[in-house]
């Protein structure tokens, strides 16, 4: 352990790949392994390289990758995001705007313009930080990650894909080389509320809350996936079942309130404290609900 | 105020070099032959060195050399001298820096200073200000008796007090007892940080004839030239401190910054020079923060709405170094209570030292941490009494020329307007008129209002001066020491002596960039003190130059100087405006027709030096403290969102009562200022550990107000009362723009929701906690409208 605080202003030194073609990328994948990280807007990466929080000495750049930079969308079958494709892509992109909402609301909330010009959103997600906005927004969806290695593909549900803080499934020798969002519920609306400290800020609590059919309890879709109230973004299955009961509203939308509670664990850190962030996930997640479902 | 050609005018700043990006400022100063040093911190709050193992960073190619304390066994500061170069025998905070590397290349330094191993053993920190007092507390600084220090500090040996200061003015017993109501409160404020853009750097070299030169980001180039001498044994004559932009200081730069750090280095390699450039996080750890701060207050006031009584215990947190802090305290001390007069007071005023980060100067010096406790005193007085707080701070308020100071001394007849300030700002956020309901059934709004005062802090010897040359075209070169950190004094300095010489604006010139040998002498720039200070030298330089054109002009056109009027940059005689000599053509002297010259180049001088201000009585505080005081009151609406639990400032009033020199950049700093302020009140806290450790040393949990966080609506004015020595009247307005906010803010969120803030930031969490205190019946209103209530 070091005994002494030393801050970077240069990144270390490491060996820069920049491939140009997906074989090549798995290829040096499998070869490197654990040694090489994967390079996409690098605003997480550069920044855990600086402060000595990861030192890869093999960094693999993935943006002059033409394949991989595809945004793809068909009626029916859904969302194609490649992992290259920029926050800021996805956030100018009117079709997302209008077919998922809670993902757009998500996305322009991360940070700042010119921080969206850089990072990705399999960024966001491979990154596997509690506070990821995009992740919350993707779980409502119920999105999946296409993993690809030399040995081939395999698509994991994003439900199964956290596993800690900063853990995933992923191995060593995999990329993200697809996020898939599935067609949404017909007539789905919703939003992402982000709680800050200041106009750009990490989220201390975020909530993605999708409602499809609030007057109709056989075809009602409630989902609601949060950030920053656990170690991993948390999506609750009991919503959605819950809400499919034929109960008056305001009662359930107690008893979500209730179930959400039992299932974060929220700590006090920096940012927030728990019993603040548990102050949002109880009245927010109600104002959402009775927002979404046109309680009054 | 009067109408004048230049000014009173927003004009524009002249150099706008930093818009075409080619303003120099110290990070750009690159010598050949330069090293690189780095520092490295300690992992622990408080310890003791057991040992410092080097020898693996000596062998990365390219390190010449790695210094520790013992390397450097002597002192450095201004009022309390406390600082180690390097820490010697203790760590005194997490951060506190143990060794440096110096390399051929910055990557070596950083490779290097990874590899340097300290042995500690732990002691035992001390983090709060009641722990510092407890009286079996670890001492931080076990040898303070030996500490140069200023004159007027007082320091306790064998405590962890740095400072003691004490006022007394009239009977605080006897106050009591007449007083029908007494408020009493304890507000905590925390360390925070000046969040300047620029970080600090260095660059040091010693030349071959042993004079000792510096670039560096600093406020006050003449302080670091006293420092620096003064701390290394340098003869003052042979250091050469060179300023240049400064991105931002905010009292963070006061002083003497680390210039010795590089100084020393270079010294010790022969004189090559040596840069020091911190990152961010290094910044937060290696320069000084604002200190935090323990008001316990009790204030009386009789049922017919007089103050008549006010008992204080300040408590200064000034981390593990005083140096500048021991001042602020003072500050406090002696200005304890807002711009109302007060008969009888008794205020002692403690700096403290513990285990955080040093602290130093900061923008308001400590007036806008008294105001946001002593404002809150003022409205809560108010309630008792059922009076109208603005009615209450009305009758109380200082009246110049009859109300007495709390130093005792009678506030000059002249000295500005405070009530003025009170009724404009009040009028301006409709002060009286219910805010509008907003539409969600959890947030509500509300306005407060809070009135202050200030004036610089100095000794009250604090010298200026200031020279006037005259080109051979008729333009002007004014050299001054006040330093360009964005303010713009020396733009408003330029509008003067346009003014005073008739000449367009673009004719003077005053260099940003200067260094302490070719420019005249200015003592800080600091504490809103540039203009009124600089200004009266400058007047005085220019009064002389225009006394030697008079000279000139009188011998040319044979008449007495008297009879010799300046007007549009000429020397004319009075009543015949075609006898006129222009300052291009006695720029150098004026010749004669037949070759004779006479006088030689124009250059005129002028010095000031506060003849009003005196040392303080240590055991009253009796005395003048300041030449000047600015008055203002600022004001806010705001909506407090229980859902989120943000509160958002809607509008923010400031009004001060001085005129303005240039209303383009006083407005310039009242809009920083408020947004500074509200940053303050709302965001920001150095977080530490329970052992110490800062968690916040960079702006991802380090928040200061972002562009969205800007009040929706700004509004600042100066109502144009000056004081008759200060130039055009006009006196500091800097600090003062950014005092008021949290007080303003915790009054307008009583007003919005009945809870009352005592302490800072006023965060969700914060917020949360107090209403759970305080009104928890406002959280079951929030149960009952989103959750249909138990
Ligand atoms: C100033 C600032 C503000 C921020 N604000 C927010 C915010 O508001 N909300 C938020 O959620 N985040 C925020 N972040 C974090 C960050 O910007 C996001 O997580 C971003 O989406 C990361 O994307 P990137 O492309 O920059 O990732 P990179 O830094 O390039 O990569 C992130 C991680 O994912 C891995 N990785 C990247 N692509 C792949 C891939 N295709 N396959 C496998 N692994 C991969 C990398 O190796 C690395 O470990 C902020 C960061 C900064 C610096």
């Amino acid at each position: 352990m070091r005994t002494v605080l030393a801050f970077r202003t240069i990144l270390p030194t490491f060996t820069y790949h920049r491939p140009s073609s997906l074989a090549e990328l798995l290829e040096l994948k499998a070869k490197l392994g654990k040694d090489a990280a994967i390079l996409a807007g690098g605003t997480d990466l550069l920044v855990d390289m600086k402060m000595g929080v990861k030192r890869p000495p093999h960094v693999i750049d993935i943006k002059s990758i033409k394949e991989l930079h595809v945004l793809e969308y068909k009626e029916g079958s859904g969302l194609i995001i490649g992992p290259t494709v920029t926050l800021r892509e996805l956030e100018t992109n009117s079709l997302l705007k209008e077919k998922y909402p809670v993902l757009w609301d998500a996305v322009r909330k991360i940070a700042d313009v010119a921080l969206r010009e850089r990072a990705t959103l399999a960024g966001n997600i491979a990154n596997a930080s509690p506070a990821a906005d995009s992740a919350p927004a993707l779980l409502v969806y119920d999105a999946k990650v296409e993993l690809t290695s030399v040995n081939g593909s395999r698509l994991v549900p994003l439900r199964e894909f956290f596993t800690g803080v900063k853990k995933t499934v992923m191995k060593e020798n995999e990329v993200i080389t697809k996020i898939m969002v599935p067609e949404p519920p017909a007539g789905a609306k919703g939003e992402y509320f982000k709680a800050v400290r200041s106009a750009e800020d990490l989220a201390l609590v975020g909530i993605a809350a999708l409602v499809a059919n609030p007057n109709n309890p056989a075809e009602r879709v409630v989902r609601l996936a949060y950030a920053s109230v656990a170690p991993t973004p948390v999506y609750v299955k009991e919503v959605e079942e819950l809400f499919k009961k034929d109960e008056p509203l305001n009662k359930l939308i107690k008893e979500a309130v209730n179930i959400m509670l039992s299932k974060v664990s929220p700590i006090s850190d920096v940012r927030a404290t728990r019993e603040y962030r548990l102050h949002l996930v109880k009245y927010v997640t109600a104002y959402l609900l009775r927002k979404l479902l046109g309680v009054k | 105020m009067k109408a004048y050609k230049y000014v009173g005018k927003p004009i524009p700043r002249q150099d706008v070099s930093k818009v075409f990006g080619d303003a120099i400022y110290a990070y750009d100063v690159k010598l050949p032959g330069m090293l690189y040093a780095k520092l490295v911190g300690s992992t622990y709050a408080h310890a003791r060195i057991k040992r410092i193992d080097y020898s693996k960073a000596l062998k990365v190619p390219g390190v010449i050399k790695v210094f520790t304390g013992e390397d450097f066994p002597f002192k450095v500061g201004i009022y309390a001298a406390d600082r180690d170069v390097l820490a010697r025998g203790k760590v005194l905070y997490y951060g506190h820096p143990v060794a440096g590397v110096v390399a051929e290349t910055p990557e070596a330094a950083e490779e290097a200073a990874e590899l340097i191993e300290v042995e500690y053993e732990p002691l035992e920190p001390v983090l709060t200000i009641e722990d510092a007092l407890r009286p079996d507390a670890p001492l931080i600084h076990e040898h303070m008796e030996e500490y140069r220090h200023a004159s007027f500090i007082y320091p306790r040996p064998g405590t962890n007090i740095a400072n003691y200061l004490k006022l007394r003015k009239g009977n605080v017993k006897k106050g009591f007892e007449e007083a029908d109501v007494v408020v009493e409160g304890e507000y905590r404020e925390p360390l925070i940080s000046h969040a300047y853009m620029e970080n600090w750097v260095g660059i040091a070299r010693v030349l071959s004839d042993g004079t000792v030169e510096i670039w560096s980001s600093h406020q006050s180039p003449f302080a670091v030239r006293h420092l620096l001498a003064a701390s290394l044994g340098l003869p003052i004559g042979k250091v050469v401190v060179h300023h240049t932009f400064i991105g931002g200081g905010f009292g963070g730069k006061a002083g003497l910054l680390l210039e010795h750090i590089p100084v020393l280095f270079s010294m010790k390699l022969g004189g090559r020079p040596v840069r020091l450039e911190l990152n961010r996080e290094e910044n937060f750890l290696f320069m000084a923060q604002r200190a935090g701060y323990l008001f316990k207050m009790k204030t009386g006031a009789t049922k017919d709405g007089k103050l008549i009584a006010h008992y204080g215990e300040y408590y200064l947190d000034a981390g593990a170094y005083a140096d500048y802090t021991v001042n602020i305290g003072r500050s406090v001390g002696f200005v304890p209570t807002g711009p109302y007069e007060v008969p009888n007071i008794h205020v002692d005023s403690i700096t403290v030292y513990t285990n955080k980060v040093p602290t130093t100067a900061f923008r308001g010096f400590g007036m806008q941490e008294m105001h946001f406790a002593f404002e809150q005193q003022i409205e809560q007085l108010a309630e008792k009494l059922g009076m109208d707080p603005l009615e209450f701070r009305l009758k109380n308020a200082i009246v110049p020329g009859k109300s007495y100071l709390p130093t005792q001394v009678r506030v000059r007849e002249d000295a500005g307007d405070p009530a003025g300030t009170m009724k404009r700002a009040a009028e301006l956020i409709s002060w009286g008129k219910k805010p509008e309901k907003p539409g969600e059934p959890w947030k509500f709004r509300g306005i407060g209002i809070a009135s202050f005062w200030k004036g610089p802090v100095q000794p009250p010897n604090a010298a200026s001066s200031a020279i006037v040359k005259v080109n051979e075209d008729g333009s002007v070169d004014v050299l001054v020491g006040t330093g360009e950190m964005g303010q713009g004094t020396i733009y408003a300095l330029a509008q003067i002596v346009a003014e005073e010489l008739g000449i367009p604006v673009e004719k003077v010139r005053v260099a940003p960039i200067r260094s302490t040998d070719s420019v005249a002498y200015t003592w800080q720039t600091v504490g809103s003190r540039g203009l009124f200070s600089e200004g009266q030298a400058l007047m005085r330089a220019l009064d002389d130059l225009k006394n030697q054109m008079k000279e000139i002009a009188a011998r040319v056109f044979n008449v007495f100087k008297d009879e010799i009027e300046i007007k549009d940059g000429k020397a004319c005689v009075k009543g015949k405006p075609w006898e006129c000599i222009s300052l291009a053509e006695m720029a150098l002297g004026y010749t004669l027709p037949n070759g004779n010259a006479i006088h030689g180049p124009l250059i005129g001088r002028g010095s000031h030096v506060p003849s009003q201000t005196t040392y303080l009585d240590p055991e009253t505080g009796r005395g003048e403290p300041k030449p000047f005081m600015t008055f203002g009151t600022s004001a806010v609406e705001v909506e407090v969102d229980l859902l989120n639990m943000r509160v958002r400032v809607l509008k923010a009033v400031t009004v001060l009562d001085t005129p303005v020199i240039n209303p383009g950049l006083a407005l310039g700093q009242a809009y920083g200022g408020a947004v500074m302020g509200i940053s303050i009140a709302l965001n920001e806290e150095l977080k530490l550990t329970k052992d110490g450790r800062l968690l916040n040393p960079n702006f991802t949990d380090y928040k200061v107000a972002r562009a969205g966080d800007i009040p929706v609506e700004m509004v600042a004015e100066f109502l144009g009362v000056g004081q008759k020595n200060a130039p055009y009247g006009a006196k500091g307005v800097g600090e003062l723009t950014m005092i008021a906010w949290p007080a303003a803010i915790a009054n307008a969120i009583y007003n919005a929701i009945g809870v009352r803030i005592k302490k800072l930031p006023i965060t969700p969490d914060n917020l949360l906690e107090a209403i759970k205190e305080q009104r928890p019946e406002l959280l079951k209103e929030l149960d009952k409208y989103l959750l249909g209530g138990e």
